[in-house]
């Protein structure tokens, strides 16, 4: 068996960040480039930061739990004081927090390590350290304490755990890119959301597009079965769930893409809705609900949460950076008193927020988790790219004080541009960042039509972000030289349609996006060693011969078009995928980092799996030659592809 | 280019219309900032809109500092409708060097008083304003009435002076058989301008909005009814205006406009709200009285004087101070002489929706000489998408038609899109709160090719002689 690491992979990424970031300005072209003042760093002189995430009440009222993503740590605050009682290490990227129901156990998950951490909180010091699916993220406790249920976002699926020895029981479906989890106030059942939309259906033209559906999957607690599937209709990115303390009713935040229609502008909602979806007694049919204004979007809703008395609805929104509170008085009264559309959605009516929104409220970068102290007079927001915490009081809905975690010195030209990666200030109104579609830094798993292509023409797939500092040109066509023009002026031309950044702003944005590391390769065992289904496939993409002994062009074999160690020669080729609407049939071979993530494939999405490619779309051996291959050779392929 | 006067008759004149007094004792309590506001013995607020003179007695910039007011260009024979520059050093205005010439476009440093004139046409050229690209924009009249240009080039320094050619290069961005008179640039980069309702056709004052390459014109809200004029955006990023004997504001969240409690009385139009987030507004309690500016806080019962003067009218307060800058507009517009519109579902109206899909839309255009003509039909599909070519920058509007060729809706007033622009429209007159459905039209699935609507027929009748 071989290694398929190669020597740039097997440097540590931070190192390789820290390179990059002392040479931005070359990178992205651009002159006079100061470094912004540093924050604290790193044994490799990377600036850090906490990065507040989530935010988790105890029981008492008396602690807030605040799960801090990039100080890898849980942080124990007095939530009386706000002083520090105690930093907790935890693992890499953690994402999910919960707590048990008596409080005495603090689960964590730890996205990038596999791993849950098991934190008590008497002693404040992690117990336990177990191993769960790939990318776990939400977490919950059922109400007896006796199993733990964790949302696993690259394996797709809910793990039942063992709560006291931590061994996985069994595992549930759940949406692609499961995620949150949150457990009903009776305990009966446990609702989980994904990121990325379900598979599509068949489609084998694009006068079959379909918008992406979405789902809340309904998981009865005490049986750890999955009992029923909400469906969301056209939404492309689900996040928080919450009940009101009755049980009556569900809210989850959400994004509702128009990608369906050419992205032309974005007045009247053109790229995107935002929305809740409300289920529960309280509603009936679950309904969708918008949450932005005429002229004023609630870009990327994140986290919800219901006062105790229910008589309010707060919800945090990342990119436009602030928080909505909403009158669930009101909002029942809309949804009751209003024509219910044949599609049970309001969303596109920018006026029906005036009807139930009673406050926007401005809080720091990129708020995430929110939480409502125990006796409803104090909500709590971590914000994530200015670690703070901003504490809103419920009477007046005005921020009435920030718990700084940080050493409040501004932002690195890093931190600057992923602030700017996550914010929607600059696209007109306010409506869409860059996060938008790139849900995490990653991608969103939906084609667009691009105004300048042409009105139903070229439709494109959006793609991975991670790794791809050295796989220029950028774009399907690679038409983009650079990241730097990608995100400049073309950004602000098509998508932002307003002024956007200045040149250094630019600048530190291109940093963060070419600083991207890529996730750790689940189906890649950790020292580079190939399976045997992997090494076959391997052969198979450097093959210079098929089945027949037939030579192969060398233009036509994997390993041409997609060579270097990321899977990209960096050259246009055309391998027959285009289609009557397309504008050209000539596309850059795009790189393979984490290939088995992305789906769907091909540039226009057409493909919904690796195995699509070939068995539907390359009929004529143009996409390297495939149709040799016997159904387990070309698994085979797949398995090395999933490998890169 | 920079004006030297010393023309003794001139600065005579300008001295006998411009005094230094006659101001309410109350204006030297206030702590407001400077302002600059037009004088003129009389003030006819809408008369641009039908092409008249809004000030057929004159008008002159008085510069009102520390409770005193003093002519702001005393050089010049009238002076009016003054735009401070984004860091409150430069003020544009519409000025006449003697009785006879038509209104041009002129900019002082507010500092030195340096003047000079940046454009003269060949007709009137009213109400200038500053754009965050380095460019301005103003109403020069047509003969079809006032249109909006755009003139200078993009510096992309939205502080830095206008380049002395401006003149030689102006971009028209209205395209109307109607009058549009500018009113404010939003924060969004969007002109506010007001026109007639329906657009190009109708008799009511409306507020309209359009991005300064001129594509995306539409109503700011589709309430229409009664008369809105003089609409400035606030701080909150409200727009406020005047029904004339009322003020009432568009908000974000609402897709109607909001009733604004203040004091009855006659509002002018233009208003100016200072830092402490109070209304500069110009009022008077009837017709036989002249505007004066008050100041309105906002929910307030009352309002106090600040400047009145018993033979002039006190008109469109600004304030001589830093602002906030709006967001420039990156133009996306294609090198075409033509457009595509791409309706999702022209079954959709405020009006209500119909019932069944239109069979087919016509196209009309507006000749130069006011003449109709039809521009053909294009196939509406069964869910009421349909994808055109039509031509650029002129006025159009669509008829939706039944199977049989008859109307059965057709657009009130006309409106344009740019040569370039690529438009998509939810509906015929369905607000701007109603959003898209996300669903790919039907008429893309059968053709990415925009029916072409880009040749006129021969004329069949005048806009006249339809009555509208």
């Amino acid at each position: 068996m071989s290694s398929v690491l190669t020597n740039t992979r097997k440097l540590p990424h931070r190192l390789a960040v820290a390179a990059l970031a002392v040479c931005g300005s070359c990178l992205v072209g651009l002159s006079s480039l100061v470094p912004a003042t540093h924050a604290a760093q790193d044994e490799n002189g990377i600036e850090t930061y906490i990065s507040p995430l989530e935010i988790v009440v105890s029981p008492d009222g008396a602690r807030l739990y605040v799960l801090c993503q990039d100080a890898r740590e849980v942080r124990v605050l007095d939530a009386a004081t706000h002083a520090l009682i105690k930093s907790i290490a935890v693992g890499q990227v953690p994402r999910g927090i919960a707590l048990s129901r008596s409080g005495d156990r603090l689960y964590v998950t730890n996205s990038w390590d596999d791993t849950l951490s098991v934190i008590d909180t008497h002693q404040l010091t992690v117990v336990a350290t177990w191993a769960v699916g790939a990318e776990p993220s939400g977490v919950v406790s059922d109400p007896d304490g006796k199993q733990i249920f964790v949302a696993n976002r690259i394996s797709n699926d809910v793990a039942v755990l063992n709560a006291r020895t931590g061994a996985e029981e069994k595992r549930l479906k759940a949406g692609r890119g499961a995620s949150y989890l949150v457990l009903s106030p009776d305990g009966s059942r446990i609702y989980a959301t994904h990121v990325y939309p379900n598979p599509s259906p068949l489609r084998t033209g694009l006068e079959n597009r379909t918008p992406p559906q979405s789902e809340i999957t309904v998981i009865d607690a005490a049986r750890a079965q999955v009992v029923d599937r909400i469906p969301l209709k056209s939404i492309a990115g689900v996040f928080h769930l919450a009940f009101s303390p009755d049980g009556r009713l569900g809210a989850v935040a959400e994004y509702h893409p128009k990608n369906m229609i050419p992205l032309a502008h974005l007045e009247h909602g053109g790229a995107f809705a935002y929305t809740l979806t409300l289920f529960g007694a309280d509603v009936g049919e679950p309904v969708e609900v918008p949450l932005d204004e005429l002229e004023r979007y609630a870009s990327q809703p994140f986290g919800v949460a219901f006062t105790p008395d229910k008589r309010e609805l707060y919800v945090s929104v990342a990119g436009s950076e602030c928080v909505l509170a909403i009158d669930v008085q009101r909002l029942l009264q809309f949804v009751h008193s209003h024509p219910r559309p044949a599609s049970n959605s309001f969303e596109s009516d920018l006026a029906a927020s005036g009807n139930y929104v009673v406050a926007r409220i401005p809080v720091g970068a990129n708020p995430r988790g929110i939480a409502v102290s125990r006796d409803g007079r104090s909500v709590f927001v971590a914000n994530r790219l200015d670690d703070t915490i901003s504490v809103i009081d419920t009477r007046s809905n005005r921020v009435v004080s920030m718990i700084a975690l940080g050493d409040g010195k501004p932002p690195s030209a890093m931190r600057h541009g992923e602030q700017t990666f996550y914010t929607a200030r600059y696209s007109f109104q306010g409506q869409i960042g860059c996060s938008s579609c790139h849900i995490d830094s990653t991608f969103d798993g939906i084609t667009w039509n691009l105004e300048p292509d042409g009105f139903g023409r070229s439709i494109v797939d959006n793609k991975l972000l991670e790794d791809i500092n050295g796989t220029e040109p950028y774009k399907w066509t690679g038409t983009n030289p650079s990241v730097a023009i990608e995100c400049g002026p073309r950004t602000e031309k098509y998508f932002w349609r307003s002024e956007q950044y200045d040149d250094r702003t630019l600048a530190d944005l291109s940093l963060y996006v070419l600083s991207l590391p890529p996730r750790p390769n689940r189906w890649r065992s950790p020292d580079g060693e190939l399976t045997p289904a992997q090494e076959r496939g391997k052969a198979i993409f450097e093959r210079s011969v098929d089945t027949f002994k037939k030579p192969i062009p060398e233009s036509n074999r994997c390993s041409y078009c997609h060579s270097g160690p990321k899977g990209t020669s960096q050259k246009i080729f055309d391998v027959g995928t285009r289609k009557p609407t397309d504008n050209t049939g000539l596309f850059k071979a795009p790189m393979l980092t984490n290939i088995v993530l992305t789906a769907p494939y091909l540039h226009d999405g057409s493909a919904r799996s690796l195995e699509e490619i070939w068995t539907i779309y390359n009929p004529d051996d143009k996409h390297g030659r495939t149709n040799d291959l016997t159904k387990d050779e070309l698994n085979d392929l797949i398995e090395y592809l999933r490998s890169r | 280019m920079r004006l030297s006067l010393g023309a003794g008759a001139i600065a005579v004149l300008i001295a006998a219309l411009s005094v230094r007094c006659g101001l309410s004792a109350d204006s030297s309590q206030l702590s407001l900032p400077d302002v600059i506001v037009t004088a003129a013995p009389g003030y006819q607020p809408l008369a641009a809109l039908s092409g008249k003179e809004r000030f057929p007695k004159g008008a002159q910039l008085l510069l009102v500092h520390n409770g005193s007011a003093e002519p702001l260009a005393s050089q010049l024979w009238a002076s009016a409708d003054a735009n401070v520059s984004f860091d409150g050093q430069r003020v544009l205005f519409a000025g006449k060097q003697k009785q006879t010439d038509h209104w041009q476009i002129w900019e002082m440093t507010l500092r030195g008083r340096s003047l000079r004139l940046l454009y003269a046409g060949s007709d009137d050229a009213i109400r200038p304003m500053y754009l965050s690209s380095g460019q301005f924009f103003f109403a020069q009249r047509t003969a079809p009435g006032f249109q909006i240009v755009v003139a200078g080039t993009q510096s992309g320094d939205p502080f830095a002076p206008i380049d002395s050619n401006a003149s030689a290069k102006l971009l028209p961005i209205t395209y109307l058989p109607a009058s549009a008179i500018p009113d404010d640039v939003l924060l969004d980069g969007r002109i506010l301008f007001e026109s007639y309702f329906p657009l190009g056709s109708g008799t009511t004052p409306e507020e309209f909005l359009v991005y300064a390459d001129g594509s995306g014109v539409e109503s700011y809200r589709c309430d229409h009814g009664r008369a809105r004029w003089g609409g400035h955006q606030l701080a909150s990023g409200d727009v406020i205006f005047t029904h004339g004997t009322s003020l009432a504001r568009f908000t974000s969240p609402l897709a109607h406009e909001a009733p604004v409690a203040a004091p009855h009385g006659e509002y002018a139009g233009a208003i100016a709200e200072t830092q402490s987030g109070e209304w500069l507004v110009s009022t008077r309690p009837d017709a036989q009285a002249h505007f004066a500016l008050r100041l309105v806080t906002p929910g307030a019962a009352g309002m106090r004087t600040v400047f009145s003067r018993s033979d002039r009218d006190l008109i469109e307060p600004v304030l001589v101070a830093q602002r906030a800058r709006p967001h420039r507009h990156p133009s996306a517009l294609h090198p075409w002489n033509y457009a595509n519109m791409l309706s999702l579902d022209s079954r959709l109206s405020r009006e209500g929706d119909l019932k069944t899909a239109p069979a087919s839309v016509r196209l009309e255009t507006l000749d130069p000489q006011g003449r109709i003509r039809s521009n053909g039909t294009a196939p509406v599909e069964s869910d009421g998408s349909f994808f055109v070519q039509v031509p650029g920058d002129r006025p159009i509007r669509f008829v939706l038609l039944d199977r049989n060729g008859k109307a059965v809706r057709q657009e009130r007033g006309w409106f344009w899109i740019r040569a370039g622009e690529q438009r998509i429209c939810v509906g015929c007159h369905t607000g701007p709160e109603c959003a898209s459905e996300n669903r790919v039209p039907a008429v893309l699935m059968r053709t990415t090719t925009p029916f072409d609507l880009t040749n006129a027929k021969p004329a069949t009748q005048t806009q006249a002689s339809r009555g509208n």
